[in-house]
């Protein structure tokens, strides 16, 4: 057993990292825009644990809090990521589906190419030799797990609250929402400032974990993948962005011993799956639990 | 409604365990680089580099009889790769050592694992700044730029005493070319030249002609390029086609054959500082055997990753020697954890002589190398292929 999260507890984290990062892109889709945003913020909060964990003027902090210094940076992270997320989304959410889409991809090269050209991230290099929470790769659990149950909690909790219900609302029809009294505007910011603050704290831990930070963490190859778990694991529960991440995410490490056609099976994967699970991984396992339900209760009720 | 259930994680977590483990038979040694994504460019030609090298020692009776085994783990070009190939080849093959990652920010993410745990690793081909120093079981066996790109410079003044102005071009998205491109930089300064203009472009851009156009505007005696092949190929292609004429300096991103088919006729005369050459010394044994076993298979001359990554296999090779010299004890009889410190430490001692010529490892883990080359590019009458002739 021990050997075994040896081996692999590495991979289990980064499924369960992804899955947040799926996560962060599922509220913004819960009111229905479709925003390729996390990445960015996800750099946002991975450079500045890598900042305040690395550079000479923190120190003093580093020295006075300990290990308290880490939720000091998740808090700083989340907070920068929320005042960009709204100077960025009061702007960008008057847009709409695929120009959404395109804005907030500009938004993550402007990130992009910024930290290239910083001399406080590094550059092209990035930065190295970022402090550690814990000296096995594998008990990033303990940070990533609880963010992780926290998140499902909020989701549940949230998804039965008043501004759940108007997330839906606006997903449904937006024009429907506004006639009804729901301020759309405000509604659409918060949602993609929870995305974004989710992705700023993933990123925050991320550091650590990956013991550097660079320019290649916030991409637009992450949009699409981020985008890809949702689309896979399904947009319309949380439990779509949790199957589909942890899947994708494992996916190519679990098909390592196939070799090069490892990347060849897992696109089949993704190729097949849009095709015959619409709705999603969630979806087929609801639909599944449809017709299971309708094919025992006419038995049940012959008992 | 059917209430979901959470799995509460399991609870084990021991960080650290004894491990009694021996070493295996054939000595296994990790070899973890890009075969897939990107990068995969340059991960495939240290594949063949280790390959070539796994061959050749063990038919020259391996580890003093005890024949060797690479274990190829595929990064991917990304960080998290890096580190999953990396804690596999340490937990899971249980291997001596560590040929790898490719690119130096792979490196920095997946080198601590292996320090920590603590295993040996020879960089193949990361040059950033600050490899050595991630710890003490990290080195490298890739001159870093600040020591190989200077070469070319010099090599160019001594043809054209005239230059003055110079334009540096730098792809700014890749860690390798920034920081090889600092080095110019700096270099030029150095030599009392002036940089008229600097230039900065993607790794994925086509179209250079902002670039170009502001280069033959500041009327610049010589260029100098640090990108990849293709964009690096097309910037040379078009900055001549729009009519530069001076001499071009490329950085080691295009110290590729597959250059080659990019530029074209334009890739003529690019002037590039080398790291390795496959016909400077022909004293040199194991190059030439290196070389020969290259040509026979693929029909042209060995890249630099290759010859740094057989390198690299080799610093294993004779240390592991080292290593039961001094214990007299044959590798597989002894304990894997005793076995990895030792290897470390005796990497870090004595001279290698290797397809790069005469090298050593300092106690940081850095390479010190005797001879640096430059090479022009020379291409065929078809203008799809093309040669590096050595000029030093």
């Amino acid at each position: 057993m021990d050997e075994f999260f040896q081996n692999n507890g590495f991979l289990i984290v980064v499924m369960v990292q992804q899955t947040l990062l799926a996560m962060s892109l599922y509220y913004p889709l819960m009111a229905g825009q479709l925003s390729l945003a996390s990445p960015g913020f996800y750099a946002l909060g991975g450079y500045v644990a890598a900042i305040i964990g690395t550079v000479e003027y923190f120190s003093p902090w580093r020295d006075a809090l300990g290990w308290g210094v880490f939720p000091l940076e998740w808090l700083i992270a989340g907070v920068m990521s929320a005042l960009l997320a709204v100077i960025v989304g009061i702007p960008a959410l008057r847009l709409k589906g695929i120009y959404l889409a395109l804005a907030t991809i500009a938004f993550v090269e402007i990130v992009r190419v910024t930290c290239l050209n910083l001399d406080i991230t590094g550059g092209a290099i990035g930065i190295f030799g970022v402090p550690q929470l814990f000296e096995s790769r594998w008990a990033y659990i303990w940070i990533f797990g609880p963010l992780l149950a926290v998140m499902l909690y909020f989701s549940y909790r949230l998804e039965r609250s008043r501004v759940g219900r108007a997330f839906k609302a606006i997903r449904e029809d937006e024009l429907a929402a506004d006639a009804m009294g729901i301020n759309t505007t405000r509604y659409k910011v918060l949602s993609f400032v929870i995305g974004a603050v989710l992705a700023g704290i993933v990123g925050a831990m991320s550091a650590p974990f990956l013991n550097t930070w660079n320019a290649r963490q916030g991409t637009f190859d992450a949009s699409i993948a981020y985008l890809a778990y949702v689309l896979i694991g399904g947009g319309r529960s949380i439990w779509g962005p949790l199957l589909g991440g942890a899947l994708l995410s494992a996916l190519p490490e679990v098909l390592r011993p196939l070799k090069d056609s490892r990347l060849i099976i897992n696109g089949l994967v993704l190729v097949f799956a849009s095709i015959y699970l619409p709705q999603g991984l969630a979806g087929a396992l609801g639909r599944l639990k449809l017709v299971f339900r309708r094919g025992s209760r006419p038995s049940g009720g012959g008992a | 409604m059917k209430r979901v259930l959470f799995a509460a994680l399991p609870v084990v977590m021991f960080a650290t365990v004894a491990q009694a483990d021996l070493v295996g038979k054939p000595i296994p040694i990790g070899i973890a680089v890009a075969q897939t994504s990107n990068v995969a460019l340059l991960g495939e030609e240290e594949v063949i580099g280790a390959r070539v090298a796994e061959k050749y020692f063990n038919a020259h009776g391996g580890v003093n009889g005890t024949p060797i085994k690479l274990i190829f783990q595929d990064t991917g070009g990304d960080e998290a790769g890096a580190i999953n190939s990396f804690q596999n080849l340490i937990n899971r093959d249980k291997v001596v050592g560590i040929v790898g990652p490719t690119l130096s920010q792979q490196a920095f993410s997946a080198d601590p694992i292996a320090d920590r745990a603590k295993v040996p690793v020879i960089g193949p081909s990361n040059t950033a700044k600050g490899i050595p120093q991630i710890g003490e079981y990290v080195g490298r066996v890739s001159a870093p730029v600040a020591v190989v790109a200077p070469n070319a410079l010099k090599q160019v003044l001594k043809e054209h005493p005239g230059i003055k102005k110079v334009a540096v071009l730098y792809a700014q998205n890749d860690a390798f070319n920034t920081s090889e491109s600092g080095t110019f930089q700096e270099t030029v300064k150095k030599m009392g030249l002036q940089i008229a203009t600097i230039q900065k472009f993607q790794t994925t851009d086509t179209d250079f002609t902002t670039q170009v156009t502001a280069v033959l505007g500041a009327k610049v005696d010589l260029a100098i390029v640090s990108g990849l092949s293709a964009d690096g190929g097309n910037l040379v292609k078009q900055l001549r086609q729009l009519g530069y004429k001076g001499p071009i300096i490329g950085g080691n991103g295009l110290n590729t054959a597959n250059i080659f088919p990019v530029c074209g006729q334009y890739c003529e005369g690019i002037i590039i500082a080398q790291a390795y050459s496959p016909s400077a010394d022909p004293k040199n044994a194991i190059n030439k055997a290196m070389v020969k076993e290259y040509r026979d298979k693929y029909k042209k001359d060995p890249p630099q990753f290759m010859a740094q990554t057989f390198t690299a296999v080799q610093v294993f090779v004779e240390a592991l020697k080292k290593v039961e010299g001094v214990n007299k004890k044959k590798i597989t009889q002894m304990d894997l954890a005793k076995v990895r410190v030792d290897l470390n430490k005796q990497i870090r001692t004595g001279t290698y002589l290797t397809p790069i010529g005469k090298i050593s490892l300092d106690k940081e883990g850095e390479i010190h190398q005797e001879n640096f080359y430059v090479a022009k590019i020379k291409m065929n009458p078809d203008n799809k292929t093309g040669r590096y002739d050595y000029v030093k």
